[in-house]
């Protein structure tokens, strides 16, 4: 197999990548400088061998511990938990959240055969029991999916009996829409949920 | 609403045919296996884009062909605005695609129904004789089609189910198991009040329609659900029954290695109103008083079209008089005469069974799948 074949194959495999855009990258690589190819290709060996989880959180880190965890700034009395490390940006890009992360790497899913134990849930437990009352609040992130819902709960039931609160996301009409698009049920929801106007 | 025409690529044996269709209605008689039913499936296609035979959609495709598609053209009654509703399959890739108006909707579920149709067929009286899980499809495809919001619960209901099943046979301890609970309690008790309401609220209607067929004593209706609803009213009361049922069968569930409680496992009870008792017409009942019951069944579905929906609903009849007697056959013609009907199709292999309308309605011919006026 050739290098090209070989290297279209591999984009191939990436997430929203077909065959074609494949190889339209390959042959974007070849026509650039070779410069630019080597960095990218150092950039994908450094992710592979220095991109590890954070020891604490679980969220990608370059070092034992994540920026997150490392920065003295951040609030330790509030932890978010989320399912993905790439969640822990998207809360990030926000700006409002100053508090700790946690990551699942994953969801209770029996489908596919992952249930409490295949989830990074022990470390979360013993963290907030270590915490001695320290972390007084758990901000369940997980999707608004069945499977994230089910396990919202089933954090619910762990933590609570060890003292934190535990919160949950908000459900409801994404802002900047006009409620004309949103569909029937995420409506309903919003209902269901509706808050008292304040200033 | 009217369907005033019908485009067919390919559905089934049918071919390739441009039809317009009369206003009244229209019967198609043909001898068997010429594709009378098919031409039913194609029109009701287009209010649930499924076969209600229960066929695979590959199956619907026409031999040496490779996509099949309907469209009709709809029009409402009292303001004459118009629709068309389409829908084509591909075998190949397996890929279905709804429109209406040019328009592919996000979901499906948001243009069922477009039609308003119900559809009598001979294999109805399965709906009586089968299992609960046929008289659970009845129920799911009428409220579908009827309740906001109901085939979203169901969905949810479903998915959730499969998830705590796989969770309980995977042997998962109970706190994971339960974990499931709160969904499947939310979604099951929407699902739940839905259909008792419905029952409740048309078991009058049922019993006077088969009395009416019958000529003679009525019959009933009554929800049988799974979870014991006492007098629950509201769904938070409905749900909170299903909750309480739900960790009563732990230890059973476990043992079985599946959820044994909940509107999966709910039935529909269909008797007779001879005695104090009520005979199952499911266990008891003979051909004709089943036939009848399955045929008060769709006339109570006609009836919710009307309601909630406030249309006249389009009547397919797949050959639904050919195992009636005589004095049945006349009592449904009549019944179809006074309730508020829209258009009818109605299929038969004979002439001197379409006498319904005071017999206005056009006759169409088919054979071989090409039908002729």
């Amino acid at each position: 197999m050739s290098v090209i074949e070989r290297l279209t194959g591999d984009f191939a495999r990436l997430p929203g990548i077909g065959p074609k855009t494949a190889l339209r990258l390959v042959h974007h690589l070849m026509k650039g400088s070779k410069e630019d190819t080597r960095r990218l290709s150092r950039s994908l060996l450094d992710l592979s061998e220095r991109i590890r989880p954070c020891d604490v959180c679980g969220n990608f880190s370059e070092h034992e511990l994540c920026e997150v965890c490392s920065n003295p700034r951040r609030d330790g009395t509030v932890l978010c938990v989320v399912e993905e490390a790439y969640e822990v940006g998207a809360i990030e890009g926000t700006g409002q959240y100053r508090g700790l992360f946690h990551v699942l790497g994953g969801r209770l899913s029996p489908l596919d055969g992952v249930g409490p134990e295949e989830l990074n849930l022990a470390a979360l437990l013993e963290r907030i029991r270590r915490s001695e009352g320290e972390i007084e609040e758990i901000i369940i992130a997980t999707n608004a999916s069945v499977e994230g819902e089910a396990t919202a709960v089933y954090l619910d039931q762990e933590i609570r009996p060890m003292g934190p609160r535990v919160t949950r996301l908000a459900r409801g009409i994404p802002v900047g829409s006009d409620l004309e698009y949103v569909d029937g049920s995420t409506i309903a929801q919003a209902l269901a949920g509706r808050q008292e106007m304040s200033i | 609403m009217r369907l005033n025409g019908l485009a067919i690529r390919h559905f089934r044996n049918l071919g390739s045919q441009d039809l317009e269709l009369p206003s009244e209605g229209v019967a198609l008689i043909g001898d068997n296996a010429q594709g009378k039913s098919n031409f039913l499936e194609a029109i009701y296609y287009l209010e649930t884009f499924r076969s209600f035979r229960g066929a695979r959609d590959e199956q619907l495709v026409a031999f040496h062909e490779g996509v099949f598609r309907v469209a009709g053209t709809l029009q409402e009654r009292d303001t004459g605005r118009s629709m068309k509703v389409a829908a084509a399959f591909e075998k190949k890739g397996k890929r279905k695609k709804v429109s209406v108006d040019g328009a592919e909707p996000d979901r499906m579920g948001d243009v069922l129904g477009r039609l308003a149709a119900v559809i009598f067929s001979p294999a109805d009286v399965e709906l009586v004789s089968g299992g609960p899980r046929e008289r659970r499809r009845f129920l799911d495809i009428v409220l579908s089609l009827s309740e906001p919001g109901y085939l979203t619960a169901l969905q949810d209901y479903r998915k959730i189910l499969v998830r705590r099943n796989a969770s309980l046979k995977d042997g998962q301890p109970s706190s994971v198991v339960v974990a499931w609970d709160s969904g499947l309690v939310g979604s099951g008790a929407r699902v739940m009040r839905a259909r008792r309401d419905w029952i409740e609220q048309r078991c009058g209607a049922f019993r006077d329609y088969y009395q009416e067929v019958s000529g003679g004593i009525g019959a009933q209706m009554r929800y049988r659900p799974s979870v014991t609803l006492a007098d629950a009213a509201c769904k938070e009361d409905i749900a909170l029954a299903f909750r309480d049922i739900l960790a009563a069968s732990g230890e059973r569930e476990r043992r079985m290695g599946t959820t044994v409680v909940g509107p999966h496992r709910d039935d529909l009870l269909l008797r007779l109103e001879d005695d104090a008792e009520g005979l199952d017409l499911r266990a008891y009942g003979s051909g004709g008083q089943r036939r009848t019951a399955a045929l008060a069944l769709r006339l109570v579905e006609a009836r919710t079209i009307r309601e909630t929906r406030e249309r006249a609903p389009l009547i397919l009849l797949d050959d639904v008089f050919a195992e009636l007697d005589g004095g049945r056959r006349e009592r449904v013609l009549a019944l179809m005469e006074k309730e508020e009907m829209g258009q009818v199709v109605l299929t038969s292999p004979k002439e001197s069974d379409v006498k319904i309308r005071k017999d206005s309605l056009p006759r169409w011919r088919i054979e071989a799948g090409r039908i002729t006026a």
